[in-house]
C-alpha cells in the first residue's frame, strides 16, 4: 500500500516561502512525476514527503495515517538520491543490505533479499565491488537496489538520471518504468526534464514556484494544458505562441500551436526558413519573418529539404490550436 | 612534462635545490654519526679517539634507555589515543549547526597557538602546582588532599599537557574531513533506518578513516621528539620516570657533557623513529591509497 495525501502542506526557509499551501493526492501504485523548472521546489516537496525536511504547516498522510511528525525511517518510504548517496566504503552487497541490517534482519533473510534485488537489477556480478569501481548506470542501479530491498510503501526518486549520459538515461528510464510495472509500488519521481515526465508518468504534477499548475496524465497535459506555462513546458520542441492581431482573429490574447500541428506547403502563413534540424524521422524548421512571432518552429514528417532563406507557406491545424486569455489561462 | 627534453630540463633546474636540501640534511646526520664513534666528552678536552661501538653499547645498556623507550611509546600512544578520541568527539559536536560555533571553534583551536614551553609552564604552575594550582584549590574546595601531579604521576601529567596541545590539530583535521561528508549519504542512512549512533559508526567513522590516518602519522612524527614539555615540567624525573628518548639524548650530551654517547643515542633514536614510521605506514598507510 502507498497512498499519500498532502493537505495544505507549506514550507518556508526563514522568510522565503518555497511551497505555498498545496493539496495533492497520490494513489496507491501510481507513477507520479513532479516536473518543473529548476528551483521550483520539486526537491523540497519530495523531501517533505520523505521527512527529511519538516513542514511549516499542513498534514501529510501515508495510507490514511498521519505521518507529518514521523521520522523518515518510520514512514516506510525509500529514496533514490541524485548523487546516488552510496556508502563508498561498503561493497555493493553491504550497501544494498544496509537498510536490512538497520532493521535487524537475520543473515539468511538479508542474503536472500539482497540476491533477489541484485538479480532484478543485473548486479549479481558486482556484489563484491565498491561503488567507486562501478559505472554511473551501475551505481544508479545499486541505489535502486538499496531502495527496493526494504519493500517500501513508495519510492521517491530525485532526478535520478541527471548524472547519466543521454544513451544511458534512455535505458535507465525504461528500466525504472519496467520496475514499476513489476512491483506495482507507488513511485514519486522528480525531474526537470519534461521528456522523462511524459514517457514515464501515470500522472504528472507540473510545478511552478511551488505552486501546482496542473495535475493530469501526460496526454491530458499535452492536449488540454490549463495555461500557457503548462502548454509551453510540456511538449518538445516548445509550443509556438503567437500574440497580437493573429490571436485577435481567434478571439484570444494569445494562441498556441505545437510544431507538429503546423503543415508545410500551402496555407495562410508565410515565412523564411532559418535553421533546419534533420532527425531523419522528422525535420524541424525554424521559420522567421512570419509577422507572427520572432520564430516559429515547425515539424515536417520525414526528410524534407528546404534551404535557409527559402520561403515556405504554413497552415496551422485549427482544431489543435490553443487559445489563451490575458492571464495566460486557456480558453475552452 | 611530456617530452624527454622538457623532463631533462626540469631535472637540471631542480638540481640546485635538491643538492642544497641534501647537504642540509646529510651534513648534520654525517656529523652525528661521526661523533657517535668518538670518545668525545666536553669535560675531558683533548684528543677524541675513535672508540668503535663503545658509545652505542654504553647507551643501549644504560637502564635509563629501556625506561626511555617505554616512556616514549607510552607518551606517543597515550597522546594519540586521547587526541583521536577527543578530536572525533569534538569534530562531531562542532559539526552540528548551533549558535556560536565560530567562537567555539576558535577557542578549541587556540591551544595550538600557545608555545609548548609556555603551555607547559602554565600547566605546571597554574594548574598542577600542589600548593597554588587550580586543581589543588578545587581539591581544597571539595575537601580532599591535593594531588601532586608532576611528582606522583609525571608521565601521565605530561601526556595530559601534550594531549591538550595536540587536540586542536586532531580536531581541526577531523572536523574538515567531517564537513566534506556528503550530506545526502547521511540522509540516505537516515531513510534506511540508521539511528544517530549507527550513522556515526557506519557512515561518519569510515569516512574519517583517512583523516585519522593522517593525524596519526603526523602526530607520531612530532610526538616522538617531545622535549620542551619534559624539560620545563619534570626534567625527566623523578629519577627517569618521565624521560623519553629525546630527553635522554639531551641528558647524555648536555647534562653529562658526553657528546659521543649523546650522538650514539641520537642515531639510535633516528633508527627507532624509522622503524616506527615503517611499521605505521604498513599498518595504516593503505588507508591513504585513493
Ligand atoms: N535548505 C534550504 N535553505 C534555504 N533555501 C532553500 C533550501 N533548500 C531549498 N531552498 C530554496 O528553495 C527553492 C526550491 O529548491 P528545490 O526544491 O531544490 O528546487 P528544485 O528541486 O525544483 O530545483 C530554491 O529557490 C532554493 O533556493
Ligand atoms: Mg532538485
Amino acid at each position: 500500500m502507498g497512498r499519500i495525501t498532502l493537505e495544505k502542506v507549506r514550507k518556508s526557509f526563514g522568510e522565503t516561502q518555497v511551497i505555498p499551501p498545496l493539496d495533492l493526492t497520490i494513489e496507491d501504485g501510481e507513477f507520479v512525476v513532479f516536473v518543473g523548472p529548476s528551483g521550483c521546489g520539486k526537491s523540497t516537496l519530495l523531501r517533505l514527503i520523505a521527512g527529511l525536511e519538516d513542514v511549516s504547516g499542513g498534514e501529510i498522510r501515508i495510507d490514511g495515517r498521519p505521518a507529518t511528525d514521523l521520522p523518515p525511517a518510520k514512514r516506510g518510504l525509500a529514496m533514490v538520491f541524485q548523487s546516488y548517496a552510496l556508502y563508498p566504503h561498503m561493497t555493493v552487497r553491504k550497501n544494498i543490505a544496509f537498510p536490512l541490517k538497520m532493521a535487524g534482519m537475520s543473515e539468511d533473510e538479508k542474503k536472500s533479499r539482497v540476491e533477489r534485488a541484485a538479480d532484478v537489477l543485473n548486479l549479481t556480478d558486482f556484489l563484491d565491488r565498491r561503488p567507486g569501481q562501478l559505472s554511473g548506470g551501475q551505481r544508479q542501479r545499486v541505489a535502486i537496489g538499496r531502495a527496493i530491498v526494504r519493500e517500501p510503501a513508495a519510492f521517491l526518486f530525485d532526478e535520478p538520471l541527471s548524472n547519466l549520459d543521454a544513451a544511458l538515461r534512455v535505458g535507465m528510464r525504461l528500466e525504472i518504468s519496467e520496475l514499476h510495472e513489476r512491483l506495482k509500488t507507488t513511485m514519486i519521481y522528480v525531474t526537470h526534464d519534461q521528456v522523462e515526465a511524459m514517457t514515464m508518468a501515470d500522472k504528472i504534477v507540473v510545478l511552478r514556484k511551488g505552486n501546482i499548475e496542473q495535475v493530469g496524465s501526460p496526454l491530458d497535459l499535452y492536449r488540454n494544458p490549463r495555461n500557457r506555462f503548462v502548454a509551453e513546458f510540456i511538449g518538445s520542441p516548445k509550443m509556438n505562441i503567437v500574440e497580437g492581431a493573429e490571436a485577435g482573429r481567434h478571439d484570444a490574447h494569445a494562441i498556441g500551436i505545437r510544431p507538429e500541428h503546423i503543415d508545410v506547403g500551402e496555407g495562410p502563413w508565410e515565412g523564411k526558413v532559418g535553421v533546419s534540424e534533420h532527425l531523419g524521422s522528422d525535420t524541424f524548421f525554424h521559420v522567421h519573418e512570419t509577422g507572427l512571432a520572432d520564430v516559429l518552429t515547425v515539424r515536417a514528417p520525414g526528410e524534407v529539404n528546404h534551404r535557409a532563406g527559402d520561403k515556405i507557406r504554413l497552415s496551422p491545424q485549427l482544431d489543435k490550436l490553443h487559445r489563451f486569455d490575458r492571464d495566460g489561462l486557456r480558453i475552452t | 612534462m611530456a617530452t624527454q627534453h622538457s623532463r631533462a630540463a626540469a631535472r637540471f633546474m631542480i638540481a640546485p635545490s635538491v643538492v642544497l636540501l641534501l647537504a642540509w640534511m646529510l651534513i648534520p646526520l654525517g656529523m652525528t654519526i661521526y661523533f657517535s664513534f668518538l670518545r668525545y666528552n666536553l669535560l675531558m678536552p683533548g684528543a677524541n679517539p675513535f672508540v668503535g661501538w663503545e658509545n652505542y653499547s654504553y647507551f643501549l645498556t644504560d637502564p635509563a634507555f629501556q625506561t626511555a623507550i617505554v616512556n616514549t611509546l607510552l607518551l606517543v600512544g597515550g597522546v594519540l589515543v586521547i587526541t583521536i578520541a577527543g578530536g572525533i568527539a569534538l569534530a562531531v559536536l562542532l559539526d552540528q549547526p548551533m549558535w556560536g560555533t565560530g567562537i567555539v571553534r576558535i577557542m578549541v583551536i587556540s591551544p595550538f597557538f600557545v608555545m609548548p614551553t609556555v603551555s607547559a609552564l602554565v600547566w605546571k604552575n597554574m594548574f598542577m602546582n600542589p600548593v597554588n594550582g587550580l586543581f589543588a584549590y578545587l581539591a581544597d574546595v571539595i575537601g580532599v588532599q591535593p594531588y601532586d601531579f608532576l611528582t606522583q604521576a609525571p608521565l601521565a601529567s605530561i601526556i595530559g599537557i601534550v594531549s591538550w596541545q595536540w587536540l586542536p590539530f586532531a580536531t581541526l583535521i577531523l572536523l574538515t574531513a567531517m564537513q566534506s561528508l556528503d550530506s545526502e549519504q547521511l540522509e540516505a542512512a537516515e531513510m534506511d533506518g540508521a539511528s544517530a549512533w549507527s550513522r556515526f559508526y557506519h557512515i561518519k567513522l569510515p569516512h574519517l578513516a583517512r583523516a585519522i590516518t593522517v593525524v596519526v602519522l603526523i602526530q607520531t612524527i612530532f610526538l616522538l621528539s617531545i622535549f620542551a614539555e619534559i624539560l620545563v615540567t619534570t626534567n625527566g624525573g623523578p629519577g627517569t620516570a618521565s624521560t623519553n628518548l629525546t630527553y635522554l639524548v639531551y641528558a647524555e650530551s648536555l647534562l653529562r657533557f658526553d657528546v659521543g654517547t649523546g650522538s650514539a643515542g641520537g642515531v639510535v633514536a633516528i633508527i627507532l623513529a624509522n622503524i616506527v614510521a615503517i611499521f605505521l605506514m604498513r599498518m595504516i598507510g593503505k588507508n591513504l591509497d585513493a
